[in-house]
Order: C-alpha cells, then structure tokens, then sequence
C-alpha cells in the first residue's frame, strides 16, 4: 500500500500529483512519479514557447524544421489540428501571433501522458493537477465521483461551482491576468468570464476549454456534439450556460 | 498505516483540506453571489525576506509517517515562483488547528502583479483560517497567485506533520 501527495513547479505553473497504489511499494511509486514529473520537465523544454532555445520555439523561428524537431512536436501539432477541426476554428494553434503555438492544448496533453504513465505503473488512484487542469483516474481515496470545485471568476475565496469529473477537466479564463487568449476570428465584444470542459482526454478539453473561452456560446454547442464531453461557461456578465450533460455536484453533501 | 495516511491526504486534500471555500448557494445565479471587482487589501503586504532561488519543489510526502506531534509550532513553506512574482507562506499550528497564516516572501514582478496579490492574498489567508472540511479534491481555473499560496502553505505544513 503505498500512497503520495507531492507538488512539482513546472510548466509555469505548479503540478500537484495525489497518487494511491494498494499493490505497489512506496519504493516503486516514487520512481513512477519521478518518471512522470521528468517527462513533464522534458515536455516543457520541448514545448516552451518562452524559452528561446525550445525545439518549438526554434521552429517558430525558421531554424528548424518539423522533422528535425522531436517526434512529441509533430504529433502534438497533429492533435492541434484535430482539436482546430472539432472545435470549428475557435481553437486554432496556427493562427496565433509569433507562430504556431499549442500551448492551448499542449498543458493538457502533458499532463494526460504522465498519468498515463503512472496508471501503467500500477497507480489505481490519481489526479494529476496543473494549474486547475485535472487529469483523474480511478476514484479519490474517499470514494465516489471526483468532486472538483470550479472557482468563481471574480471572488478568490470562492467556487463557482463543483462538478463530479471522471477522466479530465480544464479550465480557461481571463480572471486573473486580463486578456490574454486570442479570438481567431477576431469578433469583438466581451469574453466569457470562465470556461470549463469536462471529458475522456485532458488534451481535448484543454484545447477546448480555450475554444469556448474565446467563443462563449458559439462554442458550447460545438462541445455538446463531441460525444463524452461538457461545457460549463460563465458569461462576461455572470450569468451562466452549460451542457447538457454536464454533472453539477451538490456542494453541501458529503463526498 | 492506513490512519497516518487519511492523515495526509486530509491535511493535504488539494486546497480542500485546509481551505474552507465558499460553497454556500453554489448553484445561485452568479451575478448575485458575486462581491464587487476591487476586494480591498485587509492587511499589509508582506516585508519580501532573502528567498532562495531555485528552491521551489516541495519534498514528497510518503503515507506510513508517524501521527503529527502537538502544541505550538510554525513552519515557512517553499518559496513558490508563481508567473508574475513569488510568495512563501508560513504556518503557524496549535496542536492540528491552524492558528495563523503569514505570508513572508511576496514579491512580483510589476505594480499590477503586487495589487493583485494584495487583494487576493488576505482572501486567502481567511479562508485558510476559516478552515472546514474537505467535500472536494481538487480545484480549475486556479489562479496563478492561489495556486502558490496553497502549496506554499501545503509545503508548511508538510514540513510540520513530518517532524
């Protein structure tokens, strides 16, 4: 029985891992998670686009091509243009200032191949966290549905909401740091306040939760059609929308 | 073996385990739930003491320890880089309850980062002390300023319930 919580600063955030695995030692889930936390360094060097010497920023840069690039480069670039298609256009990696850029998408990815790992590894119980996008497998040590609180995109101190997750959930919003998410289709007017996606792959909401930010209403209903996942947005004006499908946990009952 | 680890995972708990949120009429309209955009600062901002760099990742905590030692103890947390500056909380604990919360190493980057930080910060350090129980694992849509001062302050109190 063997059980870990630790926090890894990385990716310009800070990734917490909640990690139970009854059938293995603590000698073997600490070297699982230290291959996760490596791969998600190894991720970021790849992937930065705020490190000059980063293959990807080296590719935005005309110093080098696709195929010189790491392998994770094109697939991920492969999987942007697949979230771009599913998400008609609100999610566009190739139409960002500076050149191609899936950081949109590529947190989630990341993320999602390191708890991949860790399942491989024999985990049966873990969340994988990055900076409030989750990666889930397995039930909490608690039992039940994965309950995730959803913050309120103005009040620190309190959640919008909570939802019961099972795989992945990703949330995107504007409520810290003013705009910094660019409409594609460059349509004026307000952006949602906070935009949550739901789902199997973490990579997919990721890249979603970015479409539905940017494209609000527009961009829920695109998300409903995509069977397994959810949408949950908060309008500019606080007012709300979500999918139907959608799990709002109730917040005063006991997990 | 098991109790010392329900221990942990309740101490550490995402946010939960020491952050009493507003759940309260979750499922209102938020335009009535809302505060106002400017949340005063209700205290002073922390004197920033010499941080190391680097130092940022937080030692695992293993299930299996012993139970937490009692009486009066603090502990300062990881300085966490967080974006736009960086932040290390200390703790302070009276047998399991949390008894104050200080942030001790605020430093960002430019006058917006610090005015956010000010306003978020004390927020923060009242629902620590308002501490309830966990009824979620984990939080989205975490903003970079929490999401430091939550493991700074996990990082704490690792470091107390594994003396």
């Amino acid at each position: 029985m063997a059980s870990i919580v630790h926090t890894e600063e990385v990716m310009g955030t800070v990734v917490s891992f909640h990690l139970d695995a009854p059938r293995m030692g603590e000698a073997a889930l600490s070297v699982a998670l230290g291959a996760a936390v490596a791969g998600l360094h190894r991720d970021d060097e790849t992937f930065s686009p705020w490190k000059p010497q980063s293959p990807l920023s080296r590719l935005r840069r005309g110093e080098i091509r696709l195929e010189d690039a790491p392998a994770e480069v094109a697939e991920v670039l492969a999987l942007c243009e697949v979230a771009g298609t599913l998400s008609r256009g609100w999610f566009d990696a190739f139409a960002m200032p500076g050149g191609v850029d899936p950081t949109g998408l590529v947190k989630g990815w990341s993320l999602e191949r390191a708890l991949a790992g860790l399942v491989e590894a024999g985990v049966t119980s873990a969340m994988v966290n990055g900076g409030g996008d989750i990666a889930l497998h397995g039930e909490p040590p608690t039992g039940g549905p994965w309950r995730i609180g959803v913050r309120h995109p103005w009040r620190p101190d309190a959640l919008a909401a909570v939802l019961e997750v099972e795989r992945a959930i990703a949330t995107s919003g504007e409520y810290e740091r003013g705009r910094h998410l660019v409409d594609p289709l460059g349509r004026l007017g307000p952006p949602p306040a906070s935009a949550t996606v739901t789902g199997p792959s973490l990579t997919l909401a990721d890249a979603l939760a970015t479409a539905v930010a940017v494209g609000g209403d527009a961009a829920l209903g695109l998300v409903a059609a995509i069977d397994g996942y959810e949408a949950y947005l908060i309008r500019a004006d606080g007012t709300e929308a979500f999918t139907e499908g959608i799990r709002f946990a109730d917040a005063d009952a006991d997990a | 073996m098991k109790r010392a680890a329900i221990a942990v995972v309740a101490a550490v708990g995402g946010f939960a385990g020491v952050l009493g949120f507003n759940l309260g009429g979750s499922r209102a309209p938020l335009l009535h739930t809302s505060a106002p955009a400017s949340n005063p600062p209700s205290g002073p901002p922390a004197t920033p003491p010499p941080t190391s760099p680097g130092g940022s990742t937080t030692p695992t905590t293993t299930a299996g320890s012993s139970p937490p030692p009692t009486g009066v103890r603090s502990a300062v947390g990881t300085t966490y880089q967080y974006g736009y500056g960086q932040l290390a909380v200390r703790v302070t604990l009276d047998g399991t309850s949390i008894t104050r919360v200080d942030t001790v190493g605020l430093q960002t980057a430019d006058p917006y980062s610090q005015q956010l930080a000010q306003q978020v910060i004390p927020l923060l350090r009242h629902e620590v002390l308002a501490a309830q129980s966990a009824k979620v694992n984990g939080f989205s849509g975490a903003t970079y300023t929490s999401e430091a001062y939550i493991y700074s302050l996990q990082s704490a109190l690792d470091k107390l319930h594994k003396k």
